[in-house]
């Protein structure tokens, strides 16, 4: 095992060395390239001064040399063998700790490094999140549809999920942030960024005026969301679908009086029934497992209002509660598209497999169909999905870009848009180097992950 | 006779492969949805210049009929208007595929040289010429196009246009989906956008499948070294996240529409590559493979000839999912602002609903809508043959 590790990680080198020559050739080829005089151009300065820069530049980065002889002093650069940079801007003597050096953006004057320091760790924030999510739900929603074959919900859903899927993520965060971000509508989320300034200085945890407050809050929430919950588990399917009903035309008839302010009126009838019919319908599902979450958050909200209409005060929303605010409609425009896709492979995998002959034998030696379902088939249709985990990971960083610029988001998606648009080529190659090894690296933990869970696998 | 009669049912002829598929395919509804709306944008886009116009189609003004309309034709119209009944006659036509394929082509490059030689529209237009004549009571007669104002008609003969919500206009304005940042009208710019949207798809996706179909053919046929050194490839390919090398191709190589046709094509060939690999290296070892090698045959004549029409089916679902990425690439580059500058496109009318800092639902609604349904179609023609060239599916439901 360690001597497969260790030969894919050499064989990682020769396709990072790839992947940045293609950019790098791709920036060289450019109708004018990338020249000192295309990056002082646009200032307004003296000739002298001008040509002082210029010759700074040249110095800096070598961009008076051939591409090639560009390209490997880049290489050298940034791999931490090599020869040792003299601040003149010759090479010096070679050493095998000198440390990598990603050179400093035209655009912004300071050391990629840092500017990827900052900016990593809020796109891997998004991605670690969003995937244990798409993870969840997608094989809870394909199981079901497994299990029901050629059944209501399995139609429905592969439907949904197919259009679900050829939603372009932008449209759905233009939507999301139009509808449920802007002053116009409904403002129950922020538009943009990561966090409220002001909630540095807060407590991590919601602050309330006094602790009887904190008291008729949790009250509140745990008993509506404990009644929503028994009831979702335990009523009859007529009760379940009314009481939906009812719940999602309060919530509707509320949404619309939000935005006009009347009592009545069309949009008033339109939500109301609208909504009303789609969570009769969720209510109604055979899935006790969605039901129980679609309870939970409804009566989260629930609680949560009723509590504020009781004259609870909270002092500080606190930085946990307001980080989650934030991050609610970038994640769900970030893994929605991933979900459907994966919730789809789940089905067929889990069909196939429910077919095949093991699945027969345990079925004739008595087997409940729950145990050859969880015990038998879904750890072999679990196979697929591992080696899909290996594409998810450039997917949502592909997805980051467009998330990331919609919400300004300051992460390394819109960093990349940016270090295009100012033809930062620093930026540009370390961006692509870094996202083209986690990319590699993704590939390499799904192979691994693949060799732990199936025992006939082994790369020795 | 009824002894006859079982004979000959029995010995109905069987159909080719191609006309079984397409059967299977017209006989799903998702197909047909998926069909309808493509066939209806691919009229849409031929007809785009009769659709919405500021020229007027008939105009008659000092007792002078004209045709300001067929006078502002480009040649890139024509090649649309010849373009469509020629591939229908063609397609119609009894002949084999490729033979059908090539006519095609050769047709169409001839319509655009043709085209391009002996149209010339004026270079300067004026839209406003047409409103202004009527307002001063020159015209005589005017017959104008279902949307009368051009996708680059920005209105400029009215001082208050900008952005503007559907139907909520002055009485002499009618805008059914509002008018963009310029004063454009929107379903204007639509209508003539979704001839980039469909061609993009289809070119872009050519492009990817001559390049996959070639790299992943040798590295199929031949294994070994090329097959190592094609995958590193492939691998380095699939590795840059797509987004990224679109957006530097983009950034550093200018902004034409065929220029990212060939770009998206570029940066999408690798899963083309790969099918055809595995298919390839399926293929090489059988009977025909070796008795065409045996027969001196030339490479490509063994390539395509005999191992491609054998692998094909992977590739056909492949490619309808290809078309809808493709589509989704171009909008989402315009999103991002880095898209085509003046002409009109779904993705960049998509990027004004929220760049000023009010939301301006219809700029979201119908061009998003758009894309979604473009995308949408394609995806279900691409499931569901997947479903019409699996040889399992078709047997469940027989048994």
């Amino acid at each position: 095992m360690l001597n497969y590790l260790i030969r894919r990680t050499l064989l990682m080198i020769p396709t990072l060395l790839g992947i940045t020559l293609v950019v790098f050739i791709v920036m060289a080829a450019a109708p004018g390239g990338i020249t000192a005089q295309s990056l002082v151009d646009g200032m307004e300065l003296e000739p002298e001064s001008r040509r002082a820069l210029e010759d700074y530049y040249n110095k800096l980065y070598g961009l008076d040399q051939p591409a090639p002889v560009q390209y490997l002093r880049w290489l050298n650069n940034i791999s931490p063998i090599g020869f040792e940079r003299e601040p003149d801007g010759t090479l010096g003597t070679f050493s095998l700790w000198k440390g990598a050096d990603l050179g400093t953006s035209f655009r912004y004057g300071r050391p990629v490094m840092d500017l990827l320091a900052e900016r990593l760790p809020i796109t891997l924030l998004l991605n670690l999140i969003s995937i244990p999510l798409i993870y969840a739900i997608a094989i809870s929603i394909g199981v079901q549809a497994a299990r029901q074959r050629g059944g209501r919900f399995d139609v429905a859903s592969n439907i949904f999920l197919l259009g679900l899927w050829s939603v372009p993520s932008m449209l759905a965060g233009v939507l999301f942030i139009g509808f449920f971000a802007s002053e116009q509508y409904w403002r129950w989320f922020p538009t943009g960024g990561l966090m409220q300034r002001e909630t540095v200085d807060q407590t991590f945890l919601p602050l309330f005026a006094n602790g009887s407050d904190l008291l008729i809050a949790v009250a509140c929430v745990v008993t509506v969301t404990v009644l929503l919950i028994g009831a979702a588990t335990s009523a009859p399917k007529i009760a379940r679908q009314c009481g939906g009903f009812t719940i999602g035309a309060l919530l509707g008839y509320t949404m619309a009086w939000d935005l006009g302010g009347h009592w009545l009126g069309g949009l008033h009838v339109l939500l109301a029934a609208s909504l009303g019919l789609l969570t009769s319908l969720l209510a109604g599902m055979q899935h006790p497992g969605f039901r129980i979450a679609l309870a939970g958050a409804i009566g989260l909200g629930g609680g949560l209002t009723l509590s504020r209409y009781l004259g609870v005060e909270v002092m500080q929303g606190g930085y946990l509660l307001d980080r989650l605010w934030h991050l609610v409609l970038p994640i769900i425009a970030l893994s929605y598209g991933g979900l459907a896709f994966l919730a789809k492979l789940t089905r067929s995998s889990l069909l196939e497999n429910l077919a095949a002959d093991y699945a027969r034998t345990a079925r004739a030696k008595g087997v409940d169909e729950e145990t050859v379902l969880w015990r038998h088939v879904f750890r072999n249709s679990f196979l697929p999905l591992i080696t899909v985990s290996a594409t998810l990971l450039p997917s949502l960083l592909a997805g980051s870009v467009i998330v990331e610029s919609i919400f300004s988001i300051d992460g390394m998606g819109k960093l990349a848009v940016e270090a295009v648009q100012t033809r930062d080529r620093e930026l540009v190659l370390s961006v692509t180097l870094i996202s083209g090894l986690l990319t590699l690296f993704g590939y390499l933990l799904a192979d691994i992950a693949y060799a732990i869970v199936d025992p006939r696998v082994s790369y020795d | 006779m009824t002894e006859l009669s079982a004979d000959t049912d029995m010995k109905q002829p069987s159909q080719p492969w191609t006309t079984q598929v397409a059967v299977s395919l017209l006989g799903r509804t998702s197909a047909r949805i998926g069909l309808s709306w493509i066939g209806l944008l691919v009229i849409i886009a031929t007809f785009s210049p009769f659709l919405a116009s500021s020229h007027p189609l008939y105009l008659v003004v000092d007792g002078q009929a004209s045709s300001p309309l067929l006078q502002h034709m480009t040649a890139l119209d024509w090649v649309w208007l010849t373009g469509l009944p020629m591939i229908l006659v063609i397609a119609l036509l009894p002949l084999p595929l490729w033979k059908k394929f090539l006519s095609a082509m050769v047709g169409l490059g001839l319509t655009a040289m043709i085209a391009y030689t002996v149209v010339s529209p004026p270079a300067l237009v004026i839209y406003e010429q047409y409103r202004e004549l009527e307002s001063t009571g020159k015209v005589e007669t005017i017959i104008l196009a279902p949307i009368p104002y051009s996708a680059k008609d920005y209105l400029r003969d009215y001082a208050d246009t900008g952005i503007e919500s559907p139907l909520l206009t002055s009485e002499q304005r009618t805008h059914w989906m509002g008018t963009d940042e310029n004063g454009a009208d929107v379903a204007s710019r639509m209508i003539h956008a979704s001839r980039i949207a469909l061609g993009i798809g289809f070119i872009a996706t050519g492009i990817a499948l001559v390049i996959g179909t070639i790299i992943g053919g040798l590295m199929g046929y031949f294994s070994g070294i090329v097959d190592i050194i094609g995958m590193r490839l492939v691998e380095i390919f699939e590795a840059i996240p797509t987004l990224f090398l679109l957006l530097s191709f983009v950034a550093f190589f200018g902004r034409s529409i065929y220029m990212m046709m060939v770009i998206i094509g570029i940066t999408a060939w690798s899963g083309y590559a790969r099918y055809v690999r595995a298919e390839f290296l399926k293929l090489r070892q059988q009977d025909f493979v070796q008795a065409a090698v045996a027969c001196g045959l030339p490479l490509r004549s063994i390539l395509f000839r005999h191992m491609l029409p054998n692998g094909l089916a992977p590739l056909l679902v492949a490619t309808s999912f290809g078309v809808a990425s493709a589509i989704l690439a171009e909008a989402t580059l315009s999103f991002l602002g880095l898209g085509l500058i003046d002409d009109p496109s779904w993705g960049q009318l998509l990027n004004q609903a929220v760049q000023s800092s009010t939301f301006n639902w219809w700029l979201a609604v119908f061009p998003g809508g758009a894309i979604f349904l473009t995308v949408f179609s394609y995806n279900l023609l691409g499931e569901s043959l997947r479903d019409a060239v699996d040889p399992h599916t078709n047997r469940s439901k027989r048994a």
